[in-house]
């Protein structure tokens, strides 16, 4: 069998030789050092943002609805409740609206926003503890912890579409008992309240009907959002629970990306450190590297044996790196070692989640860069003319 | 195998700051297939410049230069590797073994750099080591052995893939007179039990003698001194 090509079978001796120099074996661990250092924080930020996003989704979509479909004005909106009904994926449809009104109880006014449903409550009410036989209004725990109400009590309802009388226009307003509670949970970004549609009757403005879909998961509405378009009238909107959260995924997509920027730049300085390490060892290899020459071999040839002996040190860091990450990763998230105050954050400690995709992105850009610069480290090997090698 | 050498106007010159030191001045030489030819001269004078140009490590900057007929002017830097590789056998004042690898893996290394199975040259390897009387010295690294046995090992490893050319640039200046007489001896031996066509640079004249042809270089030029 044909031998290896020399770099390969030279790299790993050379490599396992520099701890016999003190000077380049520091160097090297330096950078192999470094660069594990580098990628192990890279992992660790990561995690930490996957594991906290993820809850953060998983909160946010559970009060997000999956598809809602703004109908255009004059459609008929029960009629295509049933038709889309039937369309492959999806599991219920409901009609609702929405509008801007306001809570009192025991005096004091809250802004809410109201939406009116028919059926069933919807699922972006979570958790929602219903008092039986009671129909009213559906309150989040926490506005009904600040308003003092529980559920029983009986709250007013202020609605957006106003009464003209001869005093000029009056808010109209109704009594309704609470019906329950849900949870709304630590990223409401405001109050809201739920209402049967017949309760809301002449409280909301006569605006465009809406319909609010759920299927068997999130990709599943993705997937039927498409479907559903080529069913509708036209001037109808549908969107997705993408599109009604779109500025919150680009802010942590955002996020991610400038974390993933700025930890990188620890490899880069490590990577930076093996070009000095490899300047080192080919300085201190100098007279061996001429006698390889003289014995034939090309300089092409010496400047790939030390661009592996780069790639050596540099890979078993960034792989010695990544898997410390995803140790370190899984220890902290399995018992909850980072703790966060509770009465700020939705959550009581950091969860870490390691995902492949991006560790294997990770240990590509670090292998990447150690690459590039053992490359640019081993420049003037390939180009050396033998007789400098020998001559020294 | 052995190989002709012919130069023609030779000529070398290095830049040392703003001077310009021309080596060699139209240098013409002559070796036949098979023959043993000692350089001598001065320090500095480009035996080592010489042997350099010859050996395929640096290429003149006038004149013509052929070994066994092909003409190295032209040959680009894989093409002079291979050349140096396939052809040329070279031992050096300093050894040059890699400090890593023990002796048998130093002579064993044209192999390597040729991608040569392996095997088959490691027995020859091993009896190269045990013609020159270090078979038992096989497994020590460079750092554990003696001049005289360093630049033995060397000389294996400059005979291994059998060339067609051997360079040995001072090879007994760094030992003593009992080692460096063993290793000559050596090197003549070998080199003629190969029939290989073979150029010594050397101070020694003792040594120089005991070659088929003596040639002396000075102010740049290659002079005959004895046949």
């Amino acid at each position: 069998m044909r031998p290896l090509p020399l770099a390969w079978q030279l790299a790993p001796r050379f490599a396992r030789s520099t701890r016999r120099d003190a000077a380049t074996s520091f160097l090297s661990a330096v950078a192999a050092g470094g660069i594990a250092l580098g990628v192990a924080a890279l992992v660790l930020a990561l995690a930490a943002l996957s594991g906290l996003q993820q809850a953060l989704r998983a909160e946010i979509l559970a009060r997000t609805p999956q598809l809602e479909i703004e109908l255009p004005p004059g459609a008929d909106a029960g009629r295509l409740a049933t038709e889309l009904a039937a369309v492959d994926g999806v599991e219920f449809v409901q009609r609702f609206a929405r509008a801007r009104g306001w809570l009192l109880a025991a005096g004091v006014a809250r802004e809410v926003e109201v939406v009116a449903f028919s059926e069933r409550l919807p699922r972006s009410f979570p958790d929602a503890e219903l008092v039986a036989g009671v129909e009213g209004v559906v309150v989040g725990d926490d506005l009904a912890a600040r308003l003092g109400v529980r559920p029983g009590d009986w709250v007013e309802l202020v609605g957006a579409r106003p009464t003209l009388t001869p005093v000029g226009p009056q808010p109209r307003m109704r009594s309704l008992a609470v019906a329950g509670l849900f949870k709304s949970g630590r990223t409401e970004r405001g109050d809201r309240v739920a209402l049967p549609l017949d309760l809301a009757a002449g409280l909301l403005p006569a605006g465009a009907p809406q319909l609010e879909i759920a299927t068997g998961g999130l990709d599943t509405a993705l997937a039927v959002a498409g479907r559903l378009r080529a069913l509708l009238p036209p001037g109808s909107v549908v969107r997705t629970w993408q599109d009604l959260n779109r500025p919150l995924f680009f802010a942590l997509h955002l996020e991610r990306a400038v974390m993933f920027a700025a930890v990188s730049l620890i490899v880069v300085v490590a990577a930076l450190v093996l070009v000095a390490d490899l300047a080192l060892l080919q300085s201190s290899r100098w007279r061996e590297l001429g006698a390889l020459a003289a014995m034939g071999a090309a300089p092409r040839e010496l400047g790939r044996l030390f661009t592996l002996l780069g790639l050596i040190v540099g890979g078993g860091g960034a792989l010695a790196g990544g898997l410390l990450g995803v140790v370190v990763a899984r220890l902290l998230d399995r018992w909850h070692l980072v703790k966060l105050p509770a009465q700020v954050y939705f959550l009581d400690y950091l969860p870490f989640a390691v995902e492949w995709l991006e560790l294997g992105t990770v240990l590509g850009v670090a292998l990447l860069l150690t690459f590039l610069c053992s490359r640019w480290g081993t420049r003037r090997l390939a180009e050396m003319r033998p007789v400098e090698a020998v001559r020294r | 195998m052995s190989v002709e050498v012919r130069a023609r106007g030779l000529v070398k010159s290095y830049r040392d700051g703003e001077r310009v030191v021309e080596v060699l001045r139209g240098v013409d030489l002559d070796v036949a297939p098979g023959e043993l030819v000692a350089i001598e001269g001065p320090s500095g004078s480009g035996k080592s410049t010489l042997l350099h140009l010859v050996g395929g490590l640096d290429s003149p900057d006038r004149g013509e230069l052929a070994v066994g007929g092909r003409a190295l002017a032209g040959l680009d830097a894989e093409e002079l590797a291979r050349y140096r590789c396939q052809t040329v056998g070279f031992v050096f004042q300093f050894y040059q073994l890699l400090a890593d690898f023990t002796a048998a893996e130093n002579v064993l290394m044209p192999a390597r750099i040729a991608r040569l199975p392996l095997a088959s040259w490691r027995r020859r390897a091993g009896e190269l080591l045990a013609a020159v009387g270090l078979a038992d010295r096989a497994t020590h690294f460079p750092g554990q052995l003696s001049g005289g046995e360093q630049q033995r090992v060397a000389l294996c490893r400059a005979l291994l893939l059998e060339p067609s050319l051997l360079l040995a640039d001072e090879p007994t200046g760094n030992l003593d007179p009992a080692s460096g007489e063993q290793v000559f001896a050596l090197l003549l031996e070998l080199a003629r039990a190969h029939g290989t066509t073979s150029l010594l640079v050397t101070h020694n004249p003792g040594m120089a003698r005991r070659c088929a042809r003596v040639l002396r270089l000075q102010n740049g030029a290659l002079h005959e001194l004895s046949r």
